[in-house]
């Protein structure tokens, strides 16, 4: 940087400079130059609520990610063809088997769920099923990629689904990150999963733990004196912005401070779930220690949710079961059912349903036949998740995979489908909501995608 | 000695190397098989299924229903030697009279059943294979396709340096590969950066580290022409440079100090190959000697004892992995490790991720399935000498095995016989108090206060076991080292059906990868693991990927992006390279220089292309917004390290050189929780401690606090190239963090000491020695301001609060100290510590070192 920057630059670095957000603004406001107030408030706050494309039908979304492929057909993808012939060769190879869980059908719909998701069974008549789903690849890290990115490329990481729904809503809540993961796998992409690639960073996810701990959350000074440290700090990186060399993600580098100085003051309460009252904590089953880690994790999402994060993300992992298939869907479904059914409960309960939707599913789902012992193998060709909340159709199931639950026969509907629907049930037309990179225009759908509208309710 | 397996004795033909597609794959003798599941299995399933098998439990961690399970055998040995009845021990212990004669419970073996039992080993232990699919081994034609057209697949070529417009602006051929392409997009380089940026750039990117001022200065005045070149020289012999580029290398090498997931036990001796790694790339030891080395250190040549230690101490780039040393079964366990030891020596030199063959053919690359195994051979016939073996459950020192370690040369004052013999007297009657009370119904049953009564008596047997062998193992005097040597039994091994370690396919002779060829190749020496071949196969100048993946790693470290954007991954799925052409120029001339890591970065950092200013120009950033084609130099942000050793440099609070001590090398190998006083105290070691930051103990999952926020590396998996994020957990810290608030305050009381300058001065000497330039006089203007502001506003700090997470429950006294297993995985109480500088006056200037700590210039190299 040239010696004479120190707030006095150039005409020709503001022109430059023009086409970098905040920086622009930063610089005109100390020029006294005159911008319009819609703009500034675009360029101030990136974070700003935007005007979606269309009237969204949700306005935030949890997403509860059943990490290595929860096996469907021993919770709720019930197929009389594979409990009849029980033993028989598969058509695809391999041996059917049938799941060692007891099915039954609920509520008005006649659901069927096995007797590992008890509670879950109780929403039987909330939930949109969509069961025609399916992916590219069968392998853990690409798949689970590709659910958050869109795309598996290793060559080229894209921005996840929750840096897009920012970049396309900005956040409801100033105060807040407007993307949280709790808990993501450290392993599958890692911060993949939850980063804003060619995005502007601040677009990317806030990853806390399951107790809510954020560290240095707490403010070390006053907060007019951190105020004031602030504004040296944010000063010098507007005096940065001026410069030719910037580093691209500036931007990203002055709004994490604000945010950050926001986000002492409220998150520390805000995760806070001890304040809960007694009945609450024990509807989510929370405990302290491991066996309540998921607990924790939903009751976290529903109170980031109420406060207006656009996107949450809580996260079970150890569904990969190749083999102990028995024993481990009895572990996980027992940590995974109460937590969930509550969650959709206390949604339900605070109106919050009515404007939040909820995902629930995996990165794929698993075979029919075994594998081993006691387990099953990946199935990429046929598997469900399920919706429920803000716009879509309460107790409705669309799409249906063959006899045998292996491959998606009606209302097939590929990863780039999925995005596509949830960015239109959120007020964004996937075609629209784009990002120059490297020469071309980037969506969370690549070049394909179709919005299934007959879930809309 | 060294065993040989039955199969290979029926068939003398087989040893013969096979490079080609096809697999001499061998079924085993019908017969024998017709024998074996005649006589045999009945046997095993009728006497010892009940206590070893997969479906029961591997009781001594023995199973007898899969055959490498008796090959590898349990806790005391191998329970088989095929063709040696004579040193099976599970004849002897069928056989020998007494309370511990097999089976334990039920009927003693009958005459006939011995007579056939040995009978079977002495004919090779016959087994059944499993059927492979008829296409197995057979040549497939889109591998054939890949193999032929696949770019990183085909021999290097000399590509000549293009012509270029524009003759004026290249220094070196480099230079003309980049300008060339920039000419054909009609893009031009934007001016080179200036001398103040340049300076600041290539420390930071050499040393890890910022310039003095007054390194600063000099080069800034120097008018030589040779100037920067005598830069890049004094970095290049700095102990820095090995400090910095060796941590690259360990990124690379998924560098752990400890086994990670499930149980995580330490490494107490990976500090020997962190700084085997540094001092090699200080002391410029070819790149591809330092592959040999760490992959076949132990069967390579050494004149003395400290070069055979330092070759020993390479080979823990295998041994210091991540472990799942829960795993119930021993097989399974050794073909994990073999499998991570494929994964991190694939993706490190050749870009290939191999490990996707474990279960399958490569779904996107050319590798069968056999030619993971054949690569498997070489690692199944080689020791994983981290001092652990595998147990499903267990405390203490359970899972250590001072044995598998790897013992270095020298010298240690024996320990006293007398007291070793006392000692040994002891632990076996402590051992044999714990076997005869361990899980009966009276070791279960509760005493007085709440714990198992057989409690004390395994600790009393933990405790004299461990004070044995403070006495008698030489790794606690700190003569062992994590790594591998070959293993007794060599051999190679079998197709793992679908990857599970029981299903066992035809045996693959031990080899390669087969995607591409590398004339001159070697065979596999039989006596031998086999991975003295692999790694002359993989450092062969023949050999198409090393040389490209090692130049583009370098290329990406100094340019930020790869000229393969895809680091650790040349197959068909990962990216093409934007500059084939200088790929293999730079490819060819490593190999050329001697593989000269030094020279490479010399010549790379001379170019003009590295000196490129940061600066932006609309035409570009239109064209190539991602700088894929090199107009300008990339603004990176600070790496983790580097963000930490700047701010401790600055602060004048740096502890220079190598500690001689780390909290990680006096564990002991007993698992650590997350939440335990050990993972405590490594934590507040890490708080503490002022090294720099390659230093520091980094057990996998204990990520210093000081680097966590700064999207440090992954341990556990290859990692080429590390996240850059921005977010706002970084700004927390740079707000509140203990560490940056602490030497914040360091560097303000420093300044303030010297009490004959000004305020002025002291805010120009802020500049100078953190962002390495002048204020200009606004700055300063402003930074006074804020500092009489500041300092009027004051209020201290609160008194301090502990702050413990939310569920973070205390522990009644009376409560018993939990199962390890049953261990309560809440967090542990955070106390943050409160930094309170002594006056008004401190506390503005501690805000205004902080500022600069936290500022983006400081936190970027452009």
């Amino acid at each position: 940087m040239s010696e004479n920057s120190a707030f006095q630059p150039s005409r020709r670095q503001v022109l430059r400079s023009a086409g970098a957000g905040f920086g622009y603004l930063a610089l005109a406001g100390l020029l006294g130059e005159q911008t319009s107030s819609a703009a500034s408030k675009q360029i101030a706050h990136p974070l700003a609520p935007k005007e979606p494309h269309f009237t969204p039908r949700a306005k935030r979304l949890i997403f509860v990610h059943m990490n290595g492929a929860m096996s469907q057909h021993d919770t709720f993808e019930y197929k009389p063809q594979l409990q009849k012939n029980d033993g028989k060769a598969g058509p695809g190879g391999g041996s059917l088997t049938a799941s060692k869980f007891k099915f039954t059908q609920h509520g008005q719909t006649g659901s069927w769920f096995s007797e590992l998701l008890p509670n879950l069974a109780k929403h039987a008549d909330e939930l949109c099923w969509l069961r025609g789903l399916h992916t590219d690849t069968p392998a853990h890290p690409q798949a689970v990629v590709q659910l958050h990115t869109g795309s598996a490329n290793a060559a080229l990481t894209r921005p996840s689904m929750g840096a897009w729904l920012l970049y396309g809503l900005g956040s409801e809540n100033q105060d807040l990150p407007g993307y949280v993961t709790v808990n993501p796998p450290p392993n599958f992409g890692g911060a993949v999963n939850y980063g804003s690639a060619f995005l502007p960073a601040h677009f990317q996810g806030t990853r806390i733990d399951d107790n809510g701990y954020l560290p240095n959350l707490r403010a070390t000074a006053a907060n007019k004196l951190q105020r004031m440290q602030l504004d040296l700090i944010q000063g010098m990186n507007r005096n940065l912005a001026s410069a030719a060399d910037v580093p691209d993600s500036l931007d990203g580098v002055i709004e994490s401070f604000e945010l950050a100085f926001r986000m002492q003051g409220k998150v520390p309460e805000l995760l806070d779930i001890s304040k809960e009252p007694q009945k609450v904590l024990d509807e989510y089953g929370v405990k302290p220690g491991p066996a309540g880690a998921f607990a924790r994790q939903c009751l976290i999402a529903r109170r980031l949710s109420e406060a207006g994060v656009r996107f949450v993300e809580v996260c079970q992992p150890g569904w990969d079961h190749h083999n102990n298939l028995h024993k481990g869907l009895i572990d996980r479904c027992g940590s995974v059912d109460q937590p969930t059914a509550a969650l959709l409960t206390d949604l339900k309960r605070r109106g919050l349903l009515d404007d939040t939707l909820v995902l629930f599913g995996s990165e794929f789902g698993r075979l029919p036949t075994s594998q081993g012992q006691d387990g099953r193998d990946h199935n990429i060709t046929g598997y469900p998740m399920f919706l429920a909340g803000a716009g879509v159709k309460a107790g409705y199931t669309y799409g249906s995979t063959d006899e045998y639950g292996i491959k998606a026969v009606e209302g097939r509907m590929h990863t780039n489908d999925l995005h596509a629907t949830l960015l239109a049930l959120l007020g964004l037309d996937h075609e629209k909501l784009t990002y120059k990179y490297a020469g071309r225009q980037f969506r969370l759908t690549d070049v394909a995608g179709s919005v299934v509208s007959d879930i809309f309710a | 000695m060294r065993l040989m397996r039955g199969w290979r004795r029926w068939l003398p033909g087989l040893l013969v190397l096979t490079t080609a597609a096809t697999v001499c794959a061998q079924q085993p003798d019908p017969a024998k098989v017709e024998f074996f599941e005649k006589k045999i299995r009945p046997i095993l399933a009728g006497h010892c299924y009940a206590c070893h098998s997969a479906d029961t439990k591997p009781a001594g961690g023995l199973r007898v229903d899969d055959r490498n399970g008796m090959i590898v055998g349990g806790n005391t040995g191998p329970s088989i030697v095929p063709g040696k009845p004579e040193e099976s021990r599970l004849l002897k212990r069928v056989t020998q009279e007494g309370k511990r004669k097999m089976p334990l419970e039920g009927e003693h073996l009958s005459a006939q059943e011995l007579a056939d039992l040995t009978s079977w080993i002495k004919d090779g232990a016959a087994w059944p294979a499993i059927r492979m699919p008829a296409s197995f081994g057979k040549p497939k034609p889109k591998y054939e396709q890949l193999k032929r057209d696949h770019w990183a697949f085909k021999p290097l070529t000399k590509p000549q340096p293009p012509t270029v417009s524009n003759t004026s602006w290249p220094v070196d051929d480099v230079d003309k590969f980049v300008l060339a392409k920039l000419e054909a997009k009609g893009l031009k380089p934007v001016g080179d950066a200036d001398r103040v940026t340049l300076i600041r750039r290539v420390t930071f990117d050499l040393t890890g580290l910022p310039p003095t001022p007054e390194e600063i200065d000099n080069f800034v005045r120097d008018k030589n022409p040779q100037a920067f070149a005598n830069v890049v020289d004094r970095l290049l012999a700095s102990p820095a440079f090995g400090e910095r580029w060796g941590r690259h290398w360990l990124d690379v090498a998924r560098y752990g100090e400890s086994t990670g997931p499930s149980r995580n036990i330490p490494y107490p001796h990976a500090w020997r190959y962190r700084n085997y790694v540094i001092d090699s790339v200080n002391a410029d030891v070819p790149f591809d000697q330092f592959i040999r080395e760490q992959i076949a250190g132990d069967l390579l040549p050494a004149s003395n004892d400290n070069e055979r230690n330092r070759l020993l101490t390479a080979t823990g780039f295998l041994a210091l992995g991540p472990k799942d040393v829960n795993q119930r079964f021993k097989v399974r366990f050794l073909m994990d490790n073999v499998d991570e030891q494929i994964d991190v020596v694939s993706r490190s030199t050749l870009g290939l991720t191999v490990a996707c063959a474990r279960c399958h053919d490569h779904k996107f690359d050319p590798i069968p399935t056999s030619d993971y195994y054949a690569l498997a051979g070489i690692f199944t016939s080689t020791d994983n000498a981290a001092g652990l073996r595998n147990q499903m459950g267990g405390a203490g020192l359970a899972y250590y095995v001072p044995d598998m370690l790897v013992r270095l040369k020298g010298s240690i004052a024996p320990a006293d016989p007398k007291e070793v013999a006392r000692l040994t007297a002891e632990v076996a009657k402590a051992k044999e108090a714990w076997d005869n009370i361990r899980g009966t119904p009276e070791g279960l049953k509760r005493g007085p206060n709440g714990q198992p009564v057989q409690r004390p008596v395994r600790l009393k047997y933990e405790g004299l076991q461990a004070e044995l062998l403070a006495l008698t193992d030489p790794a606690q005097k700190g003569l062992a080292a994590h790594g591998i040597r070959d293993a007794k039994l060599i051999a190679d091994t079998e197709v793992r059906v679908r990857g599970e370690a029981e299903k066992l396919g035809p045996v693959v002779p031990r080899g390669f990868v087969t995607a591409f060829e590398v004339p001159g190749t070697s065979s596999i020496n039989r006596e031998q693991s086999g991975r003295l071949e692999l790694a002359q196969w993989i450092t062969s100048p023949k050999n198409p990927l090393t040389s490209r993946v090692a130049v583009n790693r370098v290329w990406q470290r100094l340019f930020a992006t790869g000229l393969v954007s895809t680091v650790d991954n040349f197959g068909t799925t990962g990216d093409v390279p934007s500059h084939p052409e200088l790929l293999d120029h730079l490819a060819g001339k490593f190999v050329q220089d001697g593989w000269s890591l030094k020279r490479l970065v010399r010549s790379l950092v001379l170019t003009r292309a590295y000196q490129l200013s940061a600066e932006g120009s609309a035409k570009q950033l239109a064209t190539d917004p991602a700088n894929r084609l090199v107009w300008r130099h990339a603004p990176r942000r600070l790496a983790a390290e580097e963000y930490r050793d700047a701010v401790l440099v600055i602060a004048g609070t740096v502890e220079k050189g190598r500690p001689t001590d780390t909290a990680a090398q006096h564990l002991k190998m007993i698992e650590i929780r997350d939440n335990g006083p050990e993972a405590k105290a490594i934590h507040e070691a890490s708080d503490r401690s002022r090294v720099r930051s390659v230093y520091l103990p980094l057990l996998r999952g204990l990520t210093p606090r000081a680097l966590e926020v700064f999207d440090p590396v992954e341990q556990t998996l290859v990692t080429g190239a590390r996240e850059e994020t921005t977010v706002p957990g970084q700004a927390l810290f740079l707000l509140n963090s203990t560490f940056v608030r602490k030497q914040s305050l360091a560097f303000a009381e420093r300044l303030l000491a010297d009490s004959k300058t000004n305020d002025t001065d002291r805010v120009r000497s802020i500049y100078r020695q953190a962002l390495g330039r002048e204020p200009g006089d606004a700055e300063v203007k402003t930074v006074l301001a804020f500092l009489d502001n500041y300092a009027s506003t004051y209020v201290p700090p609160a008194a301090p609060v502990e702050k413990a997470k939310p569920d973070a429950k205390p522990k009644a006294a009376a409560e018993p100290p939990p199962d390890p297993d049953q261990a309560d995985q809440a967090g542990v109480a955070i106390v943050e510590e409160v930094i309170r500088p002594k006056d008004a006056r401190t506390a503005a200037w501690l805000a205004f070192a902080q500022a600069v700590y936290a500022s983006a210039e400081f936190r970027f190299v452009r």
